[in-house]
C-alpha cells in the first residue's frame, strides 16, 4: 500500500478541515458539496474501492470513478466523545463519531459524524441515512460540507 | 439485528513467509530504563541506560556488541549514537527491522541471519520513548503518528474519528455489543495488571492499587473506556541482547531460546475503519506461525505478555493467540484469569503497558526472560515457556520463548 503521510507536527493551517485539494479524496468532497454521496468504484471490476487507492487490490485496474451512492447505511458503531482529542473539537463536545456501513456494501465503512439525534437512542445497525452539513472548527477559516448521519 | 460475518482471513491479511529458526537464537541479557512520567529525558538517554544495564545483565563490554538494532524513528539508538554513548568505535552491523512494538517480536528473527553468517555475535535491541516529555508538542499526543496519515486527515479527523481511544472505543463497543463481553471483563485486564505493577517498584504504578470497585467508579471518557483501560503515557525504553545458543551458555545467567516467531500483516494498515475483521488483530496470522515453529500449542503457554494501549486490544490478542475462541474473551479474562499466582494463564506479570511503563513492548520481552529464568518479581511457578505478542495495527507479532538452549 502506498505510503501518504506528511512528517512531524501538522502544520497545515486549516487543519482539522479537509484538504479537499488532496487528489486522492477530493471526490469525496466535490460530492459531498453537491449532496452527494459519492465513494470510488473500480473502472476494472465494479467493487467499491475504499479508502481510495492508487490501485485495486482486487484486480489490479487503475482507474477509478467517483459515483452517488444511495446515501443510505447501517450504523456499525460509534462512540461519544465527551473529551475534546484535539483542541479544535473543544466546541463540539460531545460529538459522536461513527462508522457507517454502506447498504449498498457494508464492508465498506464511511467514516462519519451522528448528528440530529440524542446519542442515547443510537443503537447497532440501526438504518441511518446521510445528511450534508458543515464541518468547521472555531478560529479556522472556512467550513467544508460534509457527508453526516441521521437515523433513517 | 445484523451481525458482521468474521471475515475469511485470507481477505484481510498474511503472515509473513518465514523459516524455521527455531532454537538459533538466544536471549543473553536485558535491561529497563528508569520509567517514569515526564522525566526530561532524551529518548537517546533513556535507551543508553537500558543498554547500560542489559550489558551489566550479560557479563558484556560495549565493545562486544557488533550488532544493533532498532526502528526507524527519530532519536533512536543507532550505531552513531552507541558510539557517542559509550565512546567506541568499532564496526557494528545494523539493521532498522528492530525497537519495540511488533518489532520486539520480529527482531530475533532477523537477528539469525546476521548471527548464522557470522556478521554478528552479539546483537543488540532497543527502544525508547520520551512521549510524556514530549507530549506536548505532538499532534494529538501519541496520535500524532496517525494524523500525519493524509487518508485520516482527509476521511476521518475532520469527523472526529481521531485519535487512538476513540479507534478503539469503537472496537470495543462493537465487541461488546456482538460477543456481550462486559465493562467488568475489561476491568478485571487491568486489575491483574495493576497488581502485578503494585508489586514492582519498578513500574509507574507502583504504589497505586486499583480493584474492580475501584475501576468501575472511574468516570468514562469515551464509553466504555476509562482510564484505567487505556496504557500509561511515561518516559522510558529497554535493551535486550541476542546470541547464539551455545554462546548464550557462557554468559552468567541462564539462557532463554527462540522457539517460535511470527509476523502478521492486515491489508487495511492502520485504517481500522475498513479492517473486514473489525475485532481481531493480525495475530490471527502470526500465532500460528510461532506456534508451528515451536511445535507448542496454546495449552503449553505459561505466561503471555502482549502489547496492551488498551484492555481490549489484550482480549483480542488472547482470542487470537488461541486461548479462547473469538468473541469469548471476555469470559476468558474474567476473575483471576491472569494473575501471576493463581491464574490459568499469567498475563503482563510486571505491569504492561496499562500499568508498568509505556515502552511499547520492549520491557515485555525483558519480563518474559526474567519470569524464564526464575528471577521475575511476580515469579510464575514452574515457567518454562512464555510469549510475547506484539502489536501496531498494521502488523500483529509472536515470540515464543522457553527456557534453556
Amino acid at each position: 500500500m502506498a505510503e501518504h503521510r506528511t512528517e512531524g507536527k501538522i502544520t497545515r493551517d486549516r487543519f482539522p478541515l479537509p484538504d479537499v485539494t488532496w487528489p486522492l479524496t477530493a471526490g469525496f468532497w466535490e460530492g459531498a458539496a453537491h449532496d452527494e454521496l459519492r465513494l470510488p468504484v473500480c473502472d476494472g471490476c465494479g467493487r467499491f474501492r475504499w479508502y481510495p487507492k492508487e490501485t485495486c487490490g482486487r484486480c489490479d485496474a487503475e482507474p477509478f470513478t467517483w459515483t452517488a451512492t444511495s446515501g443510505r447505511g447501517t450504523l456499525y458503531s460509534w462512540v461519544v466523545a465527551t473529551h475534546a482529542f484535539l483542541p479544535q473539537f473543544a466546541d463540539l463536545v460531545p460529538y459522536v463519531p461513527a462508522l457507517v456501513a454502506l447498504e449498498e456494501d457494508p464492508s465498506v465503512r464511511i467514516p462519519t459524524r451522528m448528528v440530529d439525534v440524542d446519542p442515547a437512542a443510537l443503537t447497532f445497525d440501526m438504518p441511518v441515512t446521510v445528511t450534508f452539513r458543515p464541518i468547521s472548527f472555531a478560529g479556522i477559516d472556512g467550513a467544508v460540507p460534509a457527508p453526516m448521519f441521521v437515523p433513517a | 439485528m445484523a451481525r458482521q460475518r468474521i471475515a475469511d482471513p485470507s481477505e484481510w491479511g498474511a503472515a509473513t513467509e518465514f523459516d524455521d529458526i527455531g532454537g538459533e537464537v538466544a536471549i543473553c541479557g536485558v535491561g529497563d530504563s528508569d520509567m517514569s512520567k515526564a522525566s526530561g529525558r532524551t529518548t537517546r538517554e533513556i535507551v543508553g541506560q537500558a543498554v547500560e544495564r542489559a550489558l551489566a545483565d550479560a557479563g558484556l563490554e560495549p565493545t562486544d556488541i557488533d550488532g544493533l538494532m532498532y526502528v526507524g524513528m527519530p532519536e533512536q539508538f543507532d550505531g552513531a549514537a552507541f558510539h557517542e554513548y559509550f565512546g567506541t568505535h568499532h564496526d557494528l552491523w545494523e539493521s532498522r527491522r528492530g525497537g519495540g512494538m511488533t518489532m520486539a517480536a520480529s527482531a530475533p528473527y532477523y537477528a539469525a541471519e546476521a548471527l548464522r553468517d557470522g556478521r554478528a555475535t552479539y546483537v543488540l535491541n532497543t527502544f525508547g520513548v520520551a512521549w510524556a516529555t514530549q507530549r506536548g508538542e505532538m499532534t494529538g499526543g501519541p496520535g500524532q503518528a496517525h494524523a500525519q496519515d493524509l487518508f485520516k486527515q482527509n476521511l476521518e479527523i475532520p469527523f472526529g474519528w481521531f485519535p487512538q481511544p476513540v479507534y478503539f472505543a469503537t472496537i470495543a463497543r462493537r465487541h461488546l455489543h456482538e460477543f456481550g463481553t462486559t465493562e467488568e471483563q475489561l476491568g478485571a485486564i487491568a486489575v491483574a495488571c495493576r497488581r502485578h505493577a503494585n508489586a514492582n517498584p519498578a513500574a509507574v504504578m507502583h504504589t497505586k492499587p486499583l480493584s474492580l470497585e475501584q475501576y468501575l467508579a472511574s468516570p468514562k471518557f469515551v464509553e466504555p473506556f476509562r482510564k484505567e483501560d487505556c496504557c500509561l503515557i511515561s518516559d522510558g525504553g529497554g535493551a535486550y541482547i541476542m546470541t547464539t545458543p551455545d554462546r548464550a551458555l557462557d554468559r552468567p545467567k541462564a539462557p532463554v531460546t527462540v522457539a517460535g516467531v511470527g509476523l502478521g500483516n492486515s491489508f487495511s494498515g492502520t485504517h481500522w475503519a475498513q479492517q473486514p475483521a473489525f475485532m481481531s488483530t493480525p495475530a490471527v496470522f502470526s500465532a500460528p506461525v510461532a506456534y508451528g515453529m515451536a511445535g507448542v500449542g496454546p495449552a503449553d503457554i505459561d505466561l503471555f505478555t502482549c502489547y496492551d494501549p488498551f484492555t481490549i486490544v489484550t482480549l483480542m490478542q488472547i482470542e487470537d493467540h488461541g486461548f479462547c475462541a473469538k468473541g469469548d474473551g471476555g469470559t476468558f479474562v474474567a476473575g483471576d484469569t491472569l494473575h501471576f499466582d493463581v491464574g490459568t494463564l499469567p498475563h503482563n506479570t510486571h505491569g504492561g503497558m496499562l500499568s508498568h511503563a509505556y515502552d511499547l513492548g520492549i520491557s515485555h520481552v525483558s519480563e518474559v526472560v526474567r519470569q524464564l529464568r526464575g528471577e521475575a518479581v511476580n515469579q510464575v511457578a514452574d515457567c518454562e515457556v512464555g510469549v510475547y505478542a506484539g502489536y501496531t495495527g498494521p502488523q500483529g507479532s509472536t515470540l515464543i520463548l522457553r527456557r534453556g538452549t
